[in-house]
């Protein structure tokens, strides 16, 4: 869970912030970000499929300004229309389409902010893993855009230094496992540039635009903004690069992280503030854990099985658990998190889009526009959330064989009277013809016993099932269930009732396992990687468009409102518990038990 | 099961006669018969009963025998343990008075010395058995006890083995069995081996249960002797029976006629020991007990099911019972048709044998024969691999040079009913392949209309859902679905969700005989073949067993340890299956 907590820690940068952008008039509209096709852009095939407006092309080539031995050590192959099809370097080289051509567009990856946690531990080890599988365009420059308030003595070499220690530090063990690791490091770093600057300063993006031209060599300029910055300073940030170092003949998007706004109001009013410089298809509003593998494999799963087709609907399915837990809290960097509670941190993003891509009907293509349509239809189809069915939590200090777990407000960066919820538990329905009556129940927390995300659909009762008697009294736990099990352990597995092997007749709940470990030894990418790769590609599937956010707002904003007009009570529970009991009777209203709670897995 | 003989078929058919005729006039025999047919009157009540609740089965045979002597039994005698509630009976307070006597006809041959001896002793091992058990081992060979046990105690398996005090077990169940030695069609070495009965039986209720672990030409006269001479007077009488039921659907009218004389339908137990193997047994919990399976088991979701049985050996040296039968008998007919009844079967009305077999009736009636076109026979033929050769069919001493007998055979079938209609049901079955295995294919539809259809190439084939029943080797249910390869972009491929049961279940799983014996024992008929269920199997395989013995087919000719005659391809296309021969 990267959160943007942390780059409250580090971010000297706020004290830096204007809230000057939202007031930008109508002249700078015109200078906005251009979307033009590039006129001799080759267009792989995979990308035209999903991108409309912006065909991006990645070729190879000489770069003029960086030294590219890599260009020599690794003969590419010539383009093929194939699939995009794993992170093996033949594959990503092929999807890709590399082609020698001295006038390739350039790609150009700028990090704003990137000194915060989240570029460190997530993006530039995500840049790398894709540089190192060859995923990236030949021609990309990455620049670190960072505020002089922290200075590396100004200088490239110092910065490459800092950085190397802090990739190195972070980079996975995926990376370290193989050959020459610090021979690509090496080349890595060679592309990486740093420039210090102010957030808000458009003289300070103009000079990074001459940076970034000089690197380009008179290219076909594509450019990736990053903003790893406290949402404060979106704004600002977007406007000046907008107006000073959008791309003059290429693509520019915007990759923004959460939190998009508090509630409908500052949702819609960054939304629309964003708009002012950049049209819907530039910004990519990024939730990572639509980049978790299993939640890719979810339309998978849905899609191509036709075992699953029948099954998906009121009539089989009983109810729907989506459930995140984290088994540690805010650990000292509550600043950003209390502002924002688990509702908004996990709930309304994070476990409303899985719920989305689990209950939307067929969409008419696997485009990302035709799958975010049908998303906005199911979040448009949902009852906004009642009170009486959300149950919040609070951790408390907690102590176990010696030692003593803090209390959610013991953490200094939070007021002592917070209430902001750690914990929620919540009940959705989706009044649909597919979903009718069906509970969808959401539950998310901190400093539970356990970590894990996963998503659970349990079946209804076999209608007069032969084997009831071997069942005892409570029939719900002879349901058949459907687990699919983001993190820890990847996996898939169906709960099946069987027979014990031997004589006599017992019945056993066992499982029909896929556990993703033992088939895939290859690790599997972080999410942001994936995330990075469309968003270079134009591909938006996995992006949050304005409508959707809308559309989750919507639903959960009166709730919000309600708990803190009301100023609820949250419920304690101990640190490292399974959280309040609350949560259970939430759950027997609508006759349902969670299952991750069961002794069995 | 191939029952090896060294039969005398000429003297045991010539003695069935006389006998029969004698039965009839000799005034010993009615007053022994006298005395076990009350056993039989609770059964024939039973039988009428069922044939109640389910007007399609027909009785084959009108049991008149029986039913004039049964007037002359005393009702007060009803004290017999009900067979169909019997589920332990010998556990509950009648523990001390009544005794279980299991007779082995045929104790020295190699069905009752590797799998019924074995299975006996596991029960016994697990205290499966009621406390007063006699095991006596009844054949022709003349030998004592004590070289009785010699035999048996040298194939009790290493499950038990495994276990503590397993010698004091193997000797106290040891202690239990006894010889007696006698031809198949005396009447007169019945009588001796229901006198040392009743001495083991020492006055209590008795309860005998005979296995015929015997060639088939001799099942009638032991049948015929046990019951005059043997049967027991005041519990219950049953017969397991193995196969072969007869050679087609006549010869196995004729048998039944012939057993029905002796024995009425609830004392016969027809084994198909593939009906115990664990999976199996576990097919209707699979299909009854989940909700997800349920939607799909029907022709709107199914493409086509596989029933597969190969062995990777052939009939080495031991074919002349083999050679008389061929694999379409030995093995389709029964084990793999059985299953496909359970398999296709519509929900019973409960769990009881009579509703289960009522449907698996149902389902065997729905079905056409199978037509000559549909079939594809095949023999293995010999080869070298290495320094090794195999050797061909016709190369095995006991079968004769020109046999045109199948080791192999593949077959589409239909069950033309509302849920199955169109549906080609395809069985596989063959020695001397490349592997051994026993499994149940279930190929899905396409997903219509599937988003993902781009990213599977040319043959959806390959894309659909699969749920494999593997019977053996290391039983498993896995269904295969469509997966994303972890990583960047968007691969598929068909992964498992599995269930392997040695891992989720260490425990060795038992024999099928020794669930089979314990049903018996217990009057638990699930398992066992009625014979309106042998008659409607059979129904469906003689015209096509009469027309390529008619028209002498030759089979197509496979080296042995190959996947098989290819022809099994072309079958499989003509109805659009896709058949995998590895697993």
């Amino acid at each position: 869970m990267a959160t943007l907590s942390s780059s409250s820690a580090h971010c000297p940068s706020y004290a830096y912030h204007r809230l000057s952008s939202s007031s930008s008039n109508g002249q700078h509209q015109s200078v906005g970000f251009t979307s033009s096709l590039p006129q001799r852009a080759k267009i792989s095939l995979q990308c035209l499929k999903n991108s409309h407006q912006n065909v991006v092309l990645m070729q190879d080539g000489p770069v003029a300004t960086t030294a590219t031995p890599l260009e020599t050590e690794t003969p590419f192959k010539e383009s093929k229309g194939g699939l995009l099809s794993g992170t093996s370097l033949e594959e990503c080289k092929d999807a890709v389409g590399f082609d020698n051509n001295e006038n390739e567009p350039s790609v150009s990856i700028t990090v704003v902010g990137a000194s915060g946690d989240l570029a460190k531990k997530k993006i530039f080890p995500a840049l790398f893993a894709l540089y190192y599988e060859d995923c990236l365009p030949k021609v990309s420059i990455y620049f670190s855009f960072i505020n002089p308030g922290l200075s590396f003595c100004n200088s490239n070499f110092a910065y490459k230094g800092y950085l190397r220690n802090m990739v190195s530090r972070t980079l996975t063990c995926r990376i370290d496992k193989r050959e020459n690791c610090d021979e690509k490091m090496e080349q890595f770093l060679k592309r990486c540039f740093y420039h210090s600057g102010q957030y808000d300063s458009e003289e300070n993006f103009a000079e990074l635009d001459k940076k970034l031209k000089k690197h380009e060599g008179g290219r076909v300029s594509n450019r990736l903004f990053y903003l790893s910055i406290p949402p404060n300073i979106f704004i600002d940030a977007v406007k000046c690069a907008s107006l000073s170092a959008s791309s003059g003949n290429g693509w520019t998007r915007v990759i923004v992280e959460k939190p998009f706004g508090r509630d409908s109001e500052s949702s819609a009013a960054l939304t629309k503030a964003l708009k002012n410089y950049l049209d819907e298809d530039q910004i990519f509003r990024i939730d990572h854990y639509l980049g978790k593998e299993l939640v890719e494999n979810l339309s998978v799963l849905r899609f191509s099985n036709l075992i699953f087709e029948p099954l998906w609907s009121r009539q089989y399915i009983r109810n729907v658990q989506l459930i995140f837990s984290e088994d540690f809290g805010t650990e000292g960097r509550g600043g950003y998190f209390d502002n924002y509670g688990i509702i908004r941190d996990i709930m309304q993003n994070h476990l409303l889009q899985i719920l989305a891509l689990f209950a939307m009907e067929t969409p008419v293509s696997l485009d990302a526009e035709d799958i975010r349509n049908e998303k906005v239809k199911v979040l448009r189809s949902m009852r906004p959330l009642q009170l009486e069915d959300m149950v919040v939590g609070q951790y408390k200090s907690h102590t176990k064989g010696g030692v003593t777990y803090p209390a959610y407000t013991d953490d200094k960066t939070v007021p002592k009277d917070s209430l902001t919820p750690t914990f929620a538990a919540a009940a959705l329905f989706i009044d649909n013809a597919r979903w009718d009556g069906v509970p969808f129940l959401m539950k998310a927390g901190k400093a539970l016993h356990s970590k894990r995300a996963e998503i659970r659909v349990q079946f209804r009762h076999v209608p007069g099932n032969l084997y009831n008697r071997n069942f005892g009294t409570d029939l719900d736990r002879a349901t058949n269930e459907l687990v699919i099990r983001v993190q820890p352990d990847e996996a898939i597995y169906l709960k099946i009732n069987n027979k014990i092997p031997g004589l006599g007749m017992r019945l056993d709940r066992s499982n029909l396992n896929l556990h993703y470990a033992a088939r895939y030894s290859k690790e599997i990418p972080d999410a942001y990687e994936r995330l990075l790769l469309d968003a270079i590609e134009g591909e938006r599937r996995l992006f949050i468009r304005s409508d959707e956010l809308n559309a989750a707002w919507a639903l959960f904003t009166p709730l919000l409102k309600e708990l803190e007009e009301k100023k609820i009570i949250p419920e304690y529970y101990p640190y490292g518990s399974r959280g309040p009991v609350g949560a259970h009777y939430l759950a027997a209203r609508y006759k349902v038990r969670w299952g991750d709670l069961n002794v069995e897995p | 099961m191939a029952v090896r003989l060294s039969s005398c078929s000429l003297s045991s058919s010539t003695s069935y006669l006389a006998p029969y005729n004698l039965s009839h006039h000799g005034n010993l025999a009615t007053r022994v018969c006298f005395s076990c047919d009350y056993v039989d009157h609770g059964r024939t009540n039973q039988s009428r009963r069922f044939a109640l609740k389910a007007s399609i089965v027909q009785p084959l045979n009108a049991v008149s025998l029986h039913a004039d002597t049964v007037v002359h039994t005393p009702a007060a005698e009803h004290v017999e343990i009900p067979a169909k509630e019997g589920y332990i009976p010998f556990f509950d307070s009648d523990t001390e008075e009544s005794t279980l006597s299991i007779i082995v006809i045929g104790a020295s041959g190699d069905l009752a010395r590797k799998k019924i001896f074995p299975a006996l002793f596991a029960l016994f091992y697990e205290d499966r058995l009621p406390e007063n058990f006699t095991i006596i081992g009844y054949a022709r060979t003349i030998m004592t006890s004590e070289e009785l046990r010699n035999i048996i105690s040298t194939t009790l398996t290493c499950r038990i083995d495994k276990r503590e005090n397993c010698d004091e077990k193997m000797d106290q169940f040891l202690k239990r069995c006894f010889y007696h030695s006698g031809q198949y069609s005396s009447e007169e070495h019945f009588f001796e081996l229901d006198r040392k009965l009743k001495e083991k039986e020492a006055g209590r209720q008795s309860n005998r249960l005979f296995y015929l672990a015997i060639p088939p030409n001799m099942f009638v006269d032991v049948v015929r002797c046990a019951r005059r001479r043997a049967s027991s007077e005041d519990g219950w009488t049953r017969v397991i029976v193995e196969k072969p039921f007869g050679r087609d659907l006549e010869s196995s009218r004729e048998l039944t006629r012939e057993l029905r004389q002796y024995l009425s339908e609830d004392q016969i137990f027809r084994i198909d020991h593939h009906l115990g193997e664990e999976l199996v047994e576990n097919l209707l919990v699979l299909r009854f007990s989940n909700l997800v399976f349920g939607p799909l088991w029907s022709r709107n979701y199914i493409r086509n099911v596989q029933f597969i049985f190969s062995e990777d050996s052939g009939t080495e040296g031991r074919g002349r019972y083999f050679d008389n039968y061929g694999i379409i008998r030995d093995i389709m007919q029964n084990h793999l048709l059985q299953i496909l009844a359970l398999f296709a079967m519509e929900t019973p009305v409960s769990l009881d044998a009579e509703d289960i077999r009522n449907e698996k009736v149902k389902v065997l009636r729905s079905m056409k024969p199978v037509k000559l076109e549909d079939v594809v026979v095949g023999q293995y033929k010999g080869c070298c691999e290495g320094d090794t050769s195999y050797p061909g069919y016709t190369d095995d001493p006991s079968v004769s040079d020109d046999s045109l007998t199948p080791t192999f055979t593949a077959a589409t079938l239909f069950v033309n009913n509302a849920r199955w209609d169109g549906v080609p049901f395809l069985m596989i079955a063959g020695k001397a392949l490349q592997s051994k295995r026993a499994e149940i294919r279930v190929q899905f539809k396409h997903v219509p209309g599937n988003l993902y259809n781009k990213k599977f190439g040319t043959d959806l084939g390959q894309a659909t859902n699969e749920l494999v029943i593997r019977v053996q080797p290391d039983e498993a249910i896995y269904l295969k679905i469509n997966n994303k390869v972890p990583g960047l972009g968007m691969r598929l491929d068909r992964s498992d969700l599995n269930l392997l049961f040695k891992a989720r279940y260490p425990r060795e799983s038992p024999d099928a005989y020794e669930r089979l014996v314990l049903d018996a024992i217990e009057g638990e008929r699930r398992s066992f073949i009625r014979s309106d269920e042998l008659d409607a199997a059979w129904e469906i395989f003689t015209p096509l067993l009469k027309e390529m013995e008619k028209k002498k087919i030759a089979p197509e000719l496979y080296t042995y340890g190959s996947s098989g005659p290819v022809g099994v391809h072309y079958l499989a296309a003509k109805h659009n299956v896709r058949y995998e021969d590895y697993c």
